[in-house]
């Protein structure tokens, strides 16, 4: 149907809102209540709209188009309408904003700059008072006088994570958000509440009073809590991550879950190895890979073992399947048993490795045994080297219940040295890298911030190795790192592995 | 908190009350209206139960339960006096009765006696200004009050309740 936007023609489908049909345009309608993903309540009256012969403003949220409408946007009748609405909500506001978190990012200030402007008529000393900070779970903090009722909190709730914890008590200017006496707010995904919440009422424990969001730098990247591989964008300054949030990518639900949210944490963690933990002591990281190259030279191929990771990226299982080549050892394994699958209906994988599927990839073309026939060959005593991922070469160890082998080197970005010799590893926002999560999709990932000083990413710490062993496996750059993921792999030989924005699938 | 069970007579009204309406979950007033009616007020664990028995949450009921203001979540006396204090009561000397009725039952506004027989409480207009002042006693109107009129018909509660004890 056609209808008339600001002067402008138009056509929509048939039942798509007015706000929906001005967005597709590029106008932006103001809203706070309204939320692509949640259901119409068109309680904040911010998106009123004048319809030409309409008697009324309409809620543009909630008014579906119809054939030959005339809306006007941002005509004097409506901008006076959202002026008069943005003023009753600030009419209780706390004058909060040099302390809240939310400013930066503040519906409240961006709409008041665009359409308030106007001198408070209430003293402030009559202000409706409510709680502050309440401790409302685990990684949510709620202050009751910043609400201004949108309930797109409680929406989030009843509809989404279908926990229904929150409720609107009381009415009128004595209403506010609740939850029921005793419970906590402890969802998988309580931190989108604090994304969702249009003002400063919901904000994250975990970000609350660390950075003001005007400084953050926001890099795309992509979650590696699980198989799910989530779009998220890192916010970080002067080299530190502060927070993790969803990046809107079409085919994704724009959430992620609190555990995702919390994995940059490694990075920083205390006890995060930045040197190489020998037993000859603290070694600087490149010493450590000579120290492991150094072992290795005095062995028999047969004797070294090499052990991919789905925790690993492509580049990083590549180079390991291609320095076990180089090295001219059976005993590798880029294998790995899982069935991912979305666990709870929203988001999170049953598969908690990001990378499941590219390492199925890298073992179909590089071949090497599976993680059982792994594991007896590493029982079997004839193994003295085994360079892999802390996970897996804890897990073989564990299994395999064998005496360590004289040389375990693992790599590793979190703590939890274990039984073996740690080289310090790059994290995954530490350095750009590919997965491809549990439906087949490439993800890539993004250098947010840089890694400990000399602390490479595993795919060049493999290439560096096979150098000073003479048996050199030319990876030198990720660009050669590509070319070879393009060449070796044929599912992959078409992919656009370096373009950010071009979306891929596999076959 | 407390497990709350229903009374019989209420379970047998339950699925009734249900069948009137397109969802289990339109039947929330009425029910809750009837627990209001045989207890005299909605508490709070009969929220959790009628949560539970019309498949809607918590957090709901409670949200209904403190939106309408004729729910009543602590317990009251066995008459609940509501005086009109807008604007044709309030002009017809709605003032003077409040003041008055305070004064004889010792309480204040939102409060009940200690024998439990009144509980005292404004309403916003009750849509009977032809004969103002109103007032409301449990479901009955009161018209055209005045001290006097009052003064007997709070004689006439307190006898009926102890008739009834």
């Amino acid at each position: 149907m056609k209808l008339k936007i600001d002067g402008k023609e138009t056509e929509v489908k048939p039942g798509t809102s007015i706000l929906g049909a001005a967005q597709a345009m590029g106008v932006l309608i103001p809203r706070y209540c309204y939320h692509p993903s949640l259901s119409v309540s068109g309680n904040c009256r911010m998106c009123l709209v004048e319809i030409e012969g309409a008697p009324k403003l309409v809620t543009a949220c909630s008014t579906p188009c119809a054939e030959g409408m005339s809306v006007l946007t941002a005509s004097e009748k409506a901008r006076a309408a959202r002026r008069d609405v943005l003023e009753f909500l600030l009419i209780n506001h706390p004058l909060d904003c040099p302390i809240c978190d939310q400013a930066g990012e503040c519906g409240l200030q961006d709409y008041y700059m665009e359409h308030g402007l106007h001198k408070s008529r209430f003293p402030q000393t009559d202000k409706v008072r409510r709680h502050k900070r309440r401790d409302i779970g685990k990684h949510l903090v709620l202050d009751n006088e910043r609400c201004i009722l949108c309930t797109r909190c409680v929406r989030f709730c009843e509809e989404i994570t279908k926990t229904d914890e929150l409720c609107v008590r009381e009415r009128g200017d004595h209403s506010y958000i609740d939850l029921k006496p005793g419970a906590r707010l402890d969802n998988d995904y309580s931190l989108n509440i604090a994304d969702l919440c249009p003002v400063g009422a919901f904000t994250s424990a975990d970000f609350r009073f660390r950075q003001r969001v005007w400084f953050l730098q926001r890099t795309p990247s992509v979650c590696a809590g699980c198989a799910t591989g989530c779009p998220l964008e890192v916010h970080h300054k002067d080299n530190v991550v502060y927070r993790l949030m969803p990046r809107p990518v079409e085919g994704f639900p724009p959430w992620l879950c609190d555990e995702g949210r919390m994995t940059y944490k490694s990075l920083r963690a205390p006890g995060r190895p930045a040197a190489a933990f020998c037993e000859e002591g603290n070694l600087k990281p490149a010493a450590g890979l000579r120290f492991a190259a150094s072992r290795l030279g005095k062995l028999k191929p047969e004797q070294v073992a090499i052990f991919g990771s789905p925790f690993m990226s492509l580049e990083d299982n590549l180079a390991l399947a291609e320095l076990a080549a180089a090295l001219g050892t059976k005993n590798f394994c880029l294998h790995f048993n899982t069935e991912p699958g979305i666990k709870d209906g929203i988001l999170m994988n049953t598969d908690h490795s990001p990378n499941s599927r590219g390492l199925a990839l890298i073992h179909a073309v590089y071949g090497g045994y599976t993680r059982e026939q792994f594991s007896e060959r590493l029982a079997s005593g004839e193994v003295k080297f085994i360079l892999g991922r802390n996970e897996e070469v804890k897990a073989a160890l564990n299994a395999a219940r064998t005496d360590i082998p004289s040389s375990v080197f693992s790599f590793s970005d979190e703590p939890a040295p274990g039984r073996a010799c740690v080289l310090p590893a790059a994290g995954h926002f530490e350095s750009d890298c590919l997965f491809i999560n549990y439906a087949g999709r490439l993800r890539r990932a993004r250098a947010a911030v840089k890694a400990p000083e000399g602390v490479l990413p595993v795919w060049q710490a493999a290439d560096r190795i096979a150098s000073m062993l003479g048996a050199p496996i030319r990876l030198e750059t990720r660009a050669a790192v590509l070319e070879r993921i393009k060449a070796k792999i044929p599912e992959l030989a078409d992919a656009p592995l370096a373009d950010d924005t071009a979306e891929f699938y596999l076959k | 908190m407390k497990k709350f069970k229903f009374s019989e007579e209420f379970n047998r009204k339950v699925a009734p009350t249900v069948a009137r309406y397109p969802r289990a979950e339109a039947a929330l007033i009425p029910l809750m209206q009837e627990v209001q009616r045989e207890l005299g007020h909605f508490p709070d664990e009969a929220a959790q139960a009628l949560a539970g028995l019309l498949g809607v949450s918590y957090a709901r009921v409670k949200g209904v339960l403190t939106f309408y203001t004729m729910f009543r979540r602590e317990p009251g006396g066995k008459y609940l006096l509501q005086v009109c204090r807008n604007l044709s009561c309030h002009l017809a000397g709605s003032v003077k009765l409040l003041e008055y009725l305070k004064g004889r039952l010792g309480i204040e506004e939102g409060g009940t006696t200690h024998d439990g027989v009144f509980t005292l409480i404004t309403a916003e207009c009750l849509g009977a200004c032809g004969t103002a002042p109103v007032m409301m006693v449990n479901d009955d109107y009161h018209e055209s009050l005045t001290v006097e009129k009052l003064d007997k018909l709070i004689s006439d509660l307190r006898a009926a309740a102890k008739a009834h004890k």
